[in-house]
């Protein structure tokens, strides 16, 4: 912790704070030889969707490494402030990191600036960390493939973007899957969209919290990467809302409830 | 000529009596705490005395704006640094003052061959047991803490008398908008004194110097209200969310300016 009396102005960028500060988030390996029988813990399903006060996010809790479970209490919904989430499926240690920087970067820069980063400032903040990370990508030790979900309160309108492990962001009107058990559940997301009882963006918070919990025990189901509730040990998915009063995490004794009501056909 | 140690003493007594001089105008800053936290508040000319510093800390200063800013960035870059590179946890006021400004701030008073920092700063935290904390940095480096609430202000008597005041009221057991109504009926007894002193002052030269004082400064909460920008920022520990601060908006200022000022 060091003192700088000597800069007098700032942008509010907390990369260039991180790099002052001798950190160097994103560096690649170089001449390190692949090594076959490293296992990095990876393997999800998060998926999010528009419905009618905003969007929920939901992801499962396990983490693996090949065919081992390394971890069954991982949360991969990471508040970054408060009217944004992000979900994350990849690489826990590279996700987690880009997490924390995000999260202080939009905190330093409303700080700093005395005002919120724009919606598409925030947007593009996480798409420069994933084209930064590219070469830990490709090297097969840091792909990281997120979902953003944000509210801006100047427009009162929810956003979903989906970002590829390039950095590439695309926005979602509807609903997005990802991680290695999506594949499972992208198609009953889009045939519960068309021609379930109400299309997702009309769906209220207690129907698109249980169609969550159970599109995840679904994906489970057929990809071992994906973790099922274990209600015995008190271990449910993490469901998160984003709306107009920013984001809000389901609490366990309600996801008990919901789990309960929710694994009947109803 | 700064080799022989008088001389030296001299140059730091001038520079202390240019500083406090520079910041004899400087509108008083209030810290208390209330039943759900803390609160810092100002009135002002300008815009810009009340700041969020990190999840939990908030700032109030007075001075040269561009001092107050510089010191402002210095205090969010050591917080946000050590709050990425550790945890929110180890960003204390304690921490960062000890550690970080108050040497920076003395070091840089006892160079005389660089230009001092004309600032006062009060910090307020919510330290991790929940309770409301403040700290009065001066422009020398040398830091207090209080646990009742603090003032700044550049006129010492009004920041006496406000220091009375707080420290005789339990601050602790009111909710917010009681505790904001009474910090202003205390800023405005502590700026109304020198009208009252100024009936007592028998030479007219002393009369001319608390008129100077006072030149064009509203001494009651109506006019201060009229003519200039009030700040509050609160520290709330009830607020469920990682950063805790917030401030109070254009229209609950004014309903607060109505119960006061009725």
């Amino acid at each position: 912790m060091t003192e700088n009396f000597e800069r007098i102005n700032s942008s509010g960028d907390f990369f260039e704070l991180l790099k002052r500060s001798g950190h160097n988030a994103q560096q690649s390996l170089s001449g390190i030889p692949k090594n076959a029988a490293l296992e990095i813990p990876q393997g999800t399903t998060v998926l999010a969707f528009h419905y009618k006060d905003g969007i929920i996010v939901a992801g499962d809790r396990r983490a693996t490494a090949g065919n081992s479970i390394m971890y069954d209490r991982c949360d991969k919904v990471i508040p970054i402030d408060d009217y944004s989430l992000m979900a994350i499926a990849g690489v826990p240690a590279t996700a987690f990191e880009m997490a924390r920087i995000l999260s202080h970067n939009f905190e330093y820069y409303r700080r700093s600036q005395l005002r919120a980063m724009s919606t598409e400032g925030k947007v593009r903040a996480l798409s420069k960390l994933l084209k930064d990370n590219v070469a830990m990508a490709l090297q097969g030790v840091g792909g990281v493939s997120p979902l953003f979900a944000i509210y801006d309160t100047q427009q009162n309108k929810a956003f979903l973007y989906f970002y590829d492990m390039l950095g590439a962001e695309f926005q979602i009107l509807t609903h997005v899957a990802t991680g290695s058990g999506s594949p499972m559940i992208k198609g009953v997301l889009e045939h519960e969209n068309l021609w379930g009882l109400s299309p997702l963006a009309e769906r209220s918070e207690g129907e698109a919290t249980s169609l969550s919990i159970r599109l995840l025990q679904t994906a489970a189901q057929f990809d071992s990467a994906t973790g099922q509730a274990r209600p015995e040990d008190k271990l449910y998915p993490i469901i998160a809302k984003v709306t107009k009063d920013g984001y809000q995490f389901i609490r366990d004794d309600e996801m008990e409830t919901i789990y309960k009501s929710s694994m009947n056909r109803s | 000529m700064f080799e022989e140690p008088f001389r030296w003493m001299e140059a730091i007594s001038t520079r202390h009596s240019y500083v406090r001089e520079k910041l004899s105008k400087g509108q008083p800053v209030i810290g208390i705490p209330y039943n759900e936290g803390a609160i810092i508040l100002g009135f002002s000319p300008q815009p810009g005395k009340i700041y969020e510093i990190y999840d939990r800390i908030a700032l109030g200063g007075l001075g040269h704006p561009a001092d107050v800013e510089r010191l402002r960035m210095t205090l969010l870059d050591m917080a946000h640094a050590e709050g990425f590179n550790r945890s929110a946890e180890d960003v204390t006021i304690g921490r960062l003052l000890q550690f970080g400004l108050a040497p920076a701030l003395k070091q840089n008073f006892e160079e005389i061959q660089r230009a001092p920092y004309l600032i006062q700063m009060l910090l307020a935290e919510i330290n991790h047991e929940d309770n409301a904390e403040f700290f009065r940095v001066n422009y020398d480096g040398y830091w207090e803490k209080f646990k009742q609430g603090t003032v700044i202000s550049g006129d010492n008597k009004v920041s006496e008398r406000i220091q009375k005041k707080i420290d005789n009221t339990d601050f602790v057991s009111l909710a917010l908008n009681k505790s904001i109504q009474s910090a202003l009926r205390i800023w405005e007894e502590g700026r109304k004194k020198p009208a009252l002193e100024k009936e007592s002052l028998k030479s007219t030269d002393d009369r001319d110097e608390l008129d100077d004082e006072m030149e064009g400064h509203p001494t009651d909460l109506k006019e201060a209200f009229e003519r200039w920008n009030l700040e509050v920022g609160i520290l709330n520990k009830n607020t469920g969310r990682k950063c805790l601060y917030s401030t109070l908006s254009v229209s609950e200022i004014s309903a607060l300016q109505s119960e006061v000022i009725r």
